[in-house]
């Protein structure tokens, strides 16, 4: 590859072309605009409910005291704020959605590594940190169920306050989830509503049998914490509501989208804030604020929490720790392809190797980027405790988060007449407002989270400047053409399937 | 060297006949008509049971025979048919016993008879010679009556697109030769599953289906730049949602057959079908001619 003759500022604000970008072509034709407001919130639920909320009490209870609540309320609003202009952007920007495609063709080369180094944490990160969580609730289950448990060397990290040698479930989790991938396993939209179900069914059992052990007395010193207190414990719970984007993602697929993806957002934003809230209110209700923090309930908490408001009676504690090893195996899942095809699309954009654009001839899936996915994420998992983790999937998506929201901002100056199947109601406000929520949660977050976030975006930037920068797809002057086709290919005929009639 | 056929009256139908007569007329050689029947018990009994058994298996055996001569000689004639009755405990193993014997250059059998028609559907005799025969098997379509211009028209190869299945595409670009048919290489790009929620969007798939098709594109290009096929051979990449949709869009002919290599286990050469194989074959709408490894 010959150095490139533009200059270095018109390299890094290069973007991809908001339309003649290489939209994928015959299969694409194929979705109508089916979904409807019921599918769209199901996505969202889906895909924010099963994470968090069955770890995130005993990471944030502890900074926030009960106030807490108000955590869950303020993180709701920033995501809500957040996934709307999503929204807009999403519907704009005729490319596969993640805010990574979205920076590339709003904001330039530069910023869209950024995102990608944000995007990468995010859903690393959080994958290994369910990992974590599910091999919590798994050893509970083992125990409800047979009696058994792993040894806690084999299944705890060996970094934390308690060390283990390895996290064994934990890494077992990301090889299956990873094999399925492989073999191109593939959730549908009927499993994911099963699994909302699902979900929602065993958070309701909890919150059900909580409030039969409330006492308000719990909640005195609600303000003891301060307004520190709930800032650093909505940086930390702000993770929970990552996904509610997905709402946004399914743009043009979605039937009157002015309409319905405004709905289907706040529909999703209310579901997931209520059961987040119900299940923080009864939990507090159930005992101090200080025993979150308690060694016994570091793992599987909510089950912890449960047996001992029955007394030691373990049936509600199995049910909730089945709920959450089922659910939480469906979000890994989920969350690591999203990983893999992340890395898809940086690898065909010429921003990281060609290796990471290859599909395995056989499986037909991008088999290199799930062994990497699974092999990073698989350390991270086995050998670092939860606690380090959660607030740097935070601190990635609040970055994300602000660059969509400049994103919109910058796309309508810059290029107002562009169609757009949702514009974000309030245009200015709305998106000045979800910088501002950002930006205050990001205040919350402590310096160590800071350092290490720095740290990987620094390096990202770093492979950029030296890598990544001379081998863009873009480099020949950006027609958005990503080239493919090899010498010789003018003999392959190439047959996609009729389009279906709109 | 001759075809053979698996043919058993009022199991599967006559449509194997007709590919077999097809297969014997291209390869200029006889048909023998391999009919597998029950073995009786070779211990005499008192009351003579199990004579009335070896007379209804001889009585299956020879209406198999009659059944298959009178629909053979609707067909054509000029080719030289036999009959062989081969009396077994299990179809399968009779088959194999007289592809031992016979050595015939490929084995031909039906679909069997709970399928859609015009479409392979495997039995459970095909299912265990896919995975045993040491001979090419042809696997006709339910119903086929064989080509309106009475032969073959062209031979397709389905390649998968990995360096390990070239020799596949030289041994059917030989067979297309010795037929003088033309002959065409075709790799299925199927398109995954789109996975819910969609976090990054419903369509990231497309992207993936684009660079498989991409590869297949680059690695089809390969076979003529390395001579492993002529310049007059078609080369084509078929995507689709689903294996259905990509092997309906590759566009058949009729009288076009459709040849699959299989995987090698071990030392020895045999027909062992695959996962993608078996799914390739399930859909086709032509005959499938499956290659041992």
């Amino acid at each position: 590859m010959t150095a490139p003759s533009i200059s270095l500022k018109d390299q890094l604000l290069r973007r991809r072309p908001v339309t003649g970008a290489p939209v994928a072509h015959g299969a694409s034709d194929h979705l109508k605009r089916s979904i409807g407001t019921f599918q769209l919130t199901m996505f969202g639920v889906g895909a924010t409910v099963g994470t968090g909320i069955f770890i995130v009490l005993q990471q944030a209870v502890p900074k926030a005291g009960p106030a807490v609540l108000i955590s869950f309320v303020i993180a709701g609003i920033a995501a809500g704020l957040s996934a709307i202009c999503y929204a807009e952007m999403a519907s704009a920007v005729p490319v596969s959605g993640s805010t990574y495609s979205y920076a590339y063709t709003t904001m330039g080369e530069v910023v869209a590594m950024g995102v990608a180094a944000c995007l990468l944490l995010e859903y690393g990160v959080s994958m290994s940190a369910t990992a974590v969580g599910w091999s919590g609730y798994l050893n509970k289950l083992l125990d409800n169920l047979f009696g058994v448990t792993l040894p806690h060397s084999l299944s705890a990290a060996p970094f934390g306050e308690t060390p283990g040698i390895v996290n064994l479930p934990a890494m077992l989790l990301i090889v299956m989830c990873a094999l399925l991938l492989i073999r191109g396993a593939s959730e549908s939209a009927k499993v994911n509503t099963i699994m909302v179900l699902l979900k929602l069914g065993v958070l309701a059992l909890f919150v059900a049998v909580a409030a039969t052990a409330f006492t308000t007395d719990h909640f005195a010193g609600f303000w003891e914490k301060g307004f520190a207190g709930i800032t650093a414990g909505a940086a930390t719970i702000f993770f929970t509501f990552i996904g509610l984007d997905a709402v946004s993602t399914a743009g043009d697929e979605v039937k009157n989208p002015q309409k319905t993806m405004p709905r289907a957002i706040i529909a999703a934003l209310i579901a997931v804030t209520t059961i987040y809230v119900l299940v923080a209110f009864a939990g507090l209700g159930t005992q101090e604020a200080e025993a979150f923090g308690s060694e016994e309930q570091s793992e599987a908490g909510l089950s912890v929490i449960l047996e001992n408001v029955l007394g030691g009676s373990t049936w509600a504690s199995t049910i909730l720790a089945l709920g959450a090893v089922i659910s939480i195996f469906s979000v890994t899942l989920v969350v690591m392809y999203g990983q893999t095809r992340i890395l898809f699309a940086m690898g065909r954009d010429g921003l990281l190797p060609s290796m990471f654009a290859k599909v395995n001839p056989k499986s037909m899936t991008p088999v290199n980027n799930t062994i990497i996915v699974a092999v990073i994420t698989g350390l991270l998992a086995g050998f670092v405790p939860i606690d380090y983790l959660w607030d740097l999937v935070s601190i990635g998506t609040l970055v994300a988060f602000i660059t969509v929201a400049i994103g919109v901002i910058i796309l309508r100056r810059r290029e107002p007449d562009l169609p757009r199947g949702f514009r974000v109601p309030g245009y200015p406000v709305t998106p000045i407002l979800s910088i501002a929520a950002c930006l205050w949660i990001l205040y919350g977050l402590p310096p160590n989270t800071w350092i290490w976030f720095g740290i990987w975006v620094a390096a990202v930037l770093a492979f950029y400047f030296l890598w990544s920068r001379r081998h863009s797809a873009l480099i020949d002057g950006g027609d958005g053409i990503i080239p493919t086709a090899a010498a010789g290919e003018g003999d392959v005929m190439l047959t996609h399937p009729p389009k279906d009639p709109q | 060297m001759s075809v053979a056929v698996g043919y058993l009256a009022g199991k599967g139908g006559r449509s194997p006949l007709y590919l077999a007569m097809e297969a014997a007329k291209t390869l200029k050689t006889s048909l023998t008509v391999v009919t597998v029947v029950p073995r009786p018990w070779m211990t005499p009994s008192i009351a003579r049971i199990d004579a009335e058994y070896a007379q209804y298996a001889d009585q299956l055996a020879a209406d198999s025979a009659k059944e298959a001569q009178e629909c053979l000689d609707s067909i054509g004639s000029g080719v030289k048919v036999d009959f062989l009755k081969v009396a077994h405990r299990s179809a399968s193993s009779g088959l194999l016993e007289a592809v031992g014997d016979l050595k015939p250059d490929a084995l031909v059998l039906g679909s069997a008879a709970d399928g859609k028609l015009g479409q392979v559907v495997i039995g459970s005799t095909a299912d265990r010679l896919l995975h045993s025969s040491p001979i090419p098997l042809a696997v006709s379509p339910r119903g086929y009556r064989g080509s309106k211009s009475g032969g073959l028209s062209r031979l397709t190869c389905a390649y998968p697109g990995t360096p390990d299945c070239v020799h596949v595409v030289e041994r059917v670009g030989a067979l297309a030769k010795r037929f003088d048919v033309p002959m065409r290489v075709v790799t299925f790009a199927v398109r995954g599953r789109t996975m819910y929620p969609p976090q990054i969007g419903l369509r990231v798939e497309d992207s993936i289906l684009e660079a498989t098709a991409g590869q297949a594109r680059d690695s089809l290009a390969e076979l003529k730049k390395q001579s492993v096929v002529g310049e007059d051979v078609t080369l084509q990449v078929a995507t689709g949602n689903g294996w259905d949709e990509a092997i309906d869009n590759a566009d058949w002919l009729d009288g076009e057959l459709l040849a699959l290599g299989t995987k090698q286990t071990g030392g020895i050469a045999r027909v062992f079908l695959g996962s993608r194989g078996s799914k390739i074959l399930r859909h086709s709408p032509v005959p499938v001619l499956v290659l041992p490894g």
